[in-house]
């Protein structure tokens, strides 16, 4: 009888854990302007919260492609990469905090954008491109069978070569018309 | 890939380091700084140092791709001064490989501080992928031995590239029928030489001989002095050849059809049978909506230049060039006349026609939007109704079809724009050959009237196939790039083949063995990490896990529906890479969570892929599935038609069929991938039941969420992470203090409890 109640207590004990964890889960942090942001020797992003230190954090955008600077989830390296919070609002952190974010951002969704097209052909299931990007000039392949050419808007585009290395098209309304034209196949 | 060897200048910095280059056991290009800029540099690893070479890439450098055209880059021609970091091996730690949207870090910590170690865009990700676990596992003590590495191929293109090749593969398809491509040549050469007769015959003949009473050549025809019996044969003469034309049109249409119809079923039946044969992946990646309609849209294009474009090639080319031959023997003063404003009309399609072309690629663009806007609301129009949004959609609605009006508009508007312009042209060119022609008639005496009828039947006709010529090239090219596509799929390379001689699996024990099995759907992002465990014959064992932990992966393994990346699968000690895959599919079945229902009876359905089964073990087998009781209440029993477009089963209902159908097949492996999942309890019950007499002899494998499934288990493990965290009897895991198995039961146990308690 009593070794039955203990065995309960303790699968008691379990159940609260788990409510525990799927109440921290379902909790949304908002990280706000007071939580100190800094860089590590070796080039990470620490974060002092609430009087917690995280040595390594990873910032991740929630709407990278509507909204990039708004609603960054924050989360912690290792231990499951479990989110510490959100940052509603990039503009509205201090700016040295604003900057080392930034610069992270920057890295992990590294999308060089096209300036200008100097030519796409189209052959054999892949289309070939040539074009002048905010890194320097590229050469790159797409497969025309997959859904490389994501449309963002009417205007904009994300390519997706082969690799899934990601180049952007931001404006295509500010194109030439020729360069419009190579890209008509895609719009 | 070129860019992939150590360069000299590579060589040469390493040598400074007293690193030489037998001491590299591993290395790996990387192209990516800290702050987000292409680099040039390699990351190299040797028995006790890990080196980063990095280098600044001039602004003008050309950043090459994957399978973007590489020029030959030999190792002597790096000219870059690269900056070289060491880490040594002993105090390096932790590493792990990030993979972000665009980029991949590989980090680690180094004397205990944490370190970036280099960036790299997905380019390298694969060699990348193998450095780093060759270098975790060194750091892990393990031996570092250098490799042989292989290095990933731009994709093959090669040959078949090449536009001529295409061109004469499709033509093949239509060459096949030769007795009809012989046919329609007699009815295109008939056609083409009427062509040329026609306005001789009303021109020439009519006006200048007949009307004109040309005794010598009435003569030559014994006709001599009845002129009313020459005008009557002529009148019989053009009715007949008219007939003769419209005959051959008449067989020309029939022939036609019955050809493209034949050789375009070839196609699609080739296509068809090549993507039956592809892996998974390839209907992952492809989305199967866009793949059909790609398929059926791509014949067509290819139809329509094979049949309505290429023999025109051909009858236009030869009436042009005799249209001209003709009319230059018969006055080349009043044919260079006649000719003199054609190269107008031909400039002016050239000019004006992409305009169109550009138009309606944008309508049909702007059709398929519309289109798959409507599709996507009849779909989920039950969704849409229960959100009170249909106001919304309508709205939602608007933009494409406003867009399509739009395109239409354009279109009509340029296209008015250039028949008006063309006719004109073409009349007014009608008009100068008129005109100087009734000079050359009256003034000159130098021709007669019929020559000049003549002259303008035969700048007329020379308008179509002037024409036809200013698109037919576009229409070439369309058709390639679609059989191109088609070709595609044919050639693409089922990623499960069969092994050359496959092994026959006779009579299975169904002993399953994994050994250091590595598997992930994307490069880089394993869903299994070096998983190891033998099945026994017989044995029943249970799959524990979160969702996601890469339960259905491994199952989906064993079935070989992917290949692993790394390690093997062996069943009765046999590579399943090795097994004919007949014999794999027919011994291995599979229960699994989203079950599929085809087009067809009850029946059909429980006996797929068993053909052979009487009646009455598919009564049997349903009896077993519990699947009889709610059979026999339909209105036509096993013949009731289910699947798309028949009756609607519930979930429950499908599953039992597809017990039913595994129930049949007989297999000597089975695997139940969350097989009760969507029945209610008392269902459950009765399934358990039928699977409890299913599973015997065999061996099981089953996934399930509700542990109380798994109560008849020889063995459960617990996957988590894409690792076999948790082994044993059921017994045995209940007893780990803090495992996950335990944990999970308690939980299910007391929502249970909870259950009974209402």
């Amino acid at each position: 009888m009593r070794k039955e109640e203990r065995g309960k207590n303790m699968s008691d004990n379990t159940i609260n854990i788990y409510e525990k964890k799927a109440a921290e889960m379902t909790a949304t942090n908002i990280i706000d302007p007071e939580d100190v942001f800094s860089k590590t020797p070796g080039g990470f992003l620490s974060l002092d919260r609430g009087g917690e230190h995280y040595e390594r954090v990873r910032v991740i955008r929630l709407f990278p492609f509507s909204d990039a600077d708004r609603f960054l989830s924050v989360r912690d390296h290792g231990n499951g990469d479990k989110e510490i919070g959100i940052i509603e609002d990039l503009n509205a952190m201090p700016e040295k905090s604003k900057k080392l974010i930034k610069e992270q951002l920057k890295l992990s969704y590294f999308t060089p954008v096209i300036e200008k097209i100097y030519g796409i052909k189209d052959e054999y299931g892949y289309a070939y491109f040539h074009v002048l990007t905010d890194k320097g000039e590229c050469k790159f392949a797409i497969s025309m069978g997959s859904n490389a050419v994501t449309k963002l808007s009417d205007t904009r585009l994300i390519i997706n070569d082969v690799d899934e290395n990601r180049f952007e098209i931001r404006d295509v309304d500010k194109l030439t018309k020729k360069e419009r034209r190579m890209l008509d196949l895609f719009l | 890939m070129k860019d992939s060897r150590l360069t000299r200048k590579v060589l040469d910095r390493l040598r400074e380091h007293e690193i030489s280059e037998k001491d590299v056991l591993i290395h790996s290009p990387v192209d990516l700084s800290l702050d987000g800029n292409y680099i040039k540099g390699f990351i190299v690893v040797t028995e006790d140092k890990v080196i980063i070479l990095e280098a600044d890439l001039p602004r003008d450098t050309v950043h090459l791709f994957r399978n973007a055209e590489n020029p030959e880059m030999t190792p002597e021609e790096d000219l870059c001064e690269y900056d070289v970091r060491i880490y040594d091996e002993d105090k390096l730690a932790h590493i792990r490989l990030d993979v972000y949207v665009g980029s991949n870090v590989l980090t680690g910590s180094y004397e205990g501080e944490d370190v970036i170690i280099a960036c790299f865009t997905n380019r390298y990700q694969e060699q990348m992928n193998v450095l780093y676990r060759k270098l975790k596992g060194a750091l892990h003590g393990n031996e570092l031995e250098a490799e042989e590495q292989s290095e990933p191929e731009d994709i093959e293109i090669g040959e078949k590239k090449n536009k001529r090749t295409i061109f004469g593969r499709t033509l093949k398809y239509f060459l096949k029928y030769k007795i009809l491509v012989f046919l329609l040549v007699i009815t295109y050469t008939v056609n083409g030489v009427i062509n040329i007769a026609w306005p001789y015959l009303i021109g020439k003949v009519l006006f200048d001989h007949v009307l004109e009473k040309d005794k010598a050549f009435l003569d030559s025809f014994g006709l001599g002095e009845n002129i009313l019996i020459a005008l009557l044969v002529v009148a019989v003469v053009m009715i007949v050849v008219r007939f003769t034309q419209a005959l051959s049109n008449y067989l020309q249409i029939f022939f036609m059809a019955r050809l493209s119809s034949t050789a375009i079923r070839d196609i699609k039946n080739d296509v068809f049978d090549a993507m039956s044969k592809l892996s998974l992946n390839f209907f992952v990646n492809k989305q199967t909506g866009g793949l059909m309609t790609r398929v059926l849209s791509d014949s067509d294009r290819v139809r329509n230049f094979f049949i309505d474009g290429l023999p025109m090639i051909f009858v236009h080319g030869i009436t042009i060039v005799s249209t001209f031959i003709v009319m230059f023997n018969l006055n080349w003063k009043m044919a260079l006349i006649s000719c003199i404003l054609l190269p107008l009309l031909v400039f002016m399609t050239v000019k004006l026609r992409p305009g169109l072309w550009i138009l309606s690629g944008k309508r049909h663009r702007a059709e398929k939007a519309v289109s798959s806007k409507a599709n996507d609301n009849l779909t989920g129009a039950r969704v849409v109704k229960a959100f009170g949004q249909q106001d919304e959609e309508l709205k939602g609605f608007e933009g494409p079809t406003a867009n399509l009006k739009n395109a239409e508009i354009d279109i009509a508007k340029l296209r008015n724009r250039f028949e008006i312009l063309y006719k004109m042209v073409q009349e007014v060119s009608g008009i100068w050959i008129w005109i100087v022609g009734v000079f050359f008639v009256l003034q000159t005496h130098e021709i007669e009237l019929g020559v000049l009828i003549t002259f303008v039947g035969y700048v007329m006709q020379l308008n179509g196939p002037m024409n036809f010529f200013s698109w037919i090239f576009r229409m070439w090219a369309d058709s390639i790039n679609s059989a191109e596509r088609l070709f595609e799929i044919m050639d693409a390379i089922p990623e499960i083949q069969e092994a050359k001689d496959p092994v026959r699996l006779e009579k299975p024990k169904g002993v399953i063995e994994l050994t250091d099995v590595t598997f992930g759907y994307r490069v880089g992002r394993p869903v299994l990490k070096e998983l190891n465990i033998k099945i026994n014959e017989g044995e029943m064992l249970g799959i524990v896990g979160r969702s996601g932990a890469g339960k259905s992966t491994l199952v989906n393994l064993i079935s070989r529906l992917y290949d692993v990346n790394e390690g093997s699968i062996k069943i009765d000690g046999t590579d399943i890479r090795d097994l004919s895959l007949t014999d794999l599919r027919r011994n291995v079945a599979m229960v699994s969570q989203d079950t599929y229902i085809f087009m067809g009876s009850v029946a059909k359905n429980i006996a797929y892929g068993n053909e052979n089964a009487s009646r009455a073990d598919i009564i049997r087998a349903a009896k077993l599935a519990s699947a009889h009781e709610f059979i026999s209440n339909l209105p036509d029993g096993y013949d009731t038609i289910i699947g798309a477009s028949g009756k609607d089963l519930s979930g429950g209902e499908k599953q039992r069929i597809s017990i039913a159908r595994a129930i049949l097949a007989d297999p000597k492996i089975l695997i139940l991938d969350e097989a009760t999942a969507s029945v209610d309890t008392q269902t459950e019950k009765a399934i358990q039941y039928s699977l409890n007499y299913l599973v015997k002899g065999r061996t099981t494998l089953s996934i399930a969420h509700r542990l109380s499934t798994l109560r008849n288990a020889d063995r459960l493990i617990v996957i988590d992470g894409g690792r076999i965290v948790e082994e044993g009897t059921e017994e045995e895991l209940r007893r780990i203090d803090g495992g996950i198995y335990k944990t999970l039961l308690d939980l299910q146990n007391k929502s249970l409890s909870l259950q009974t308690e209402f």
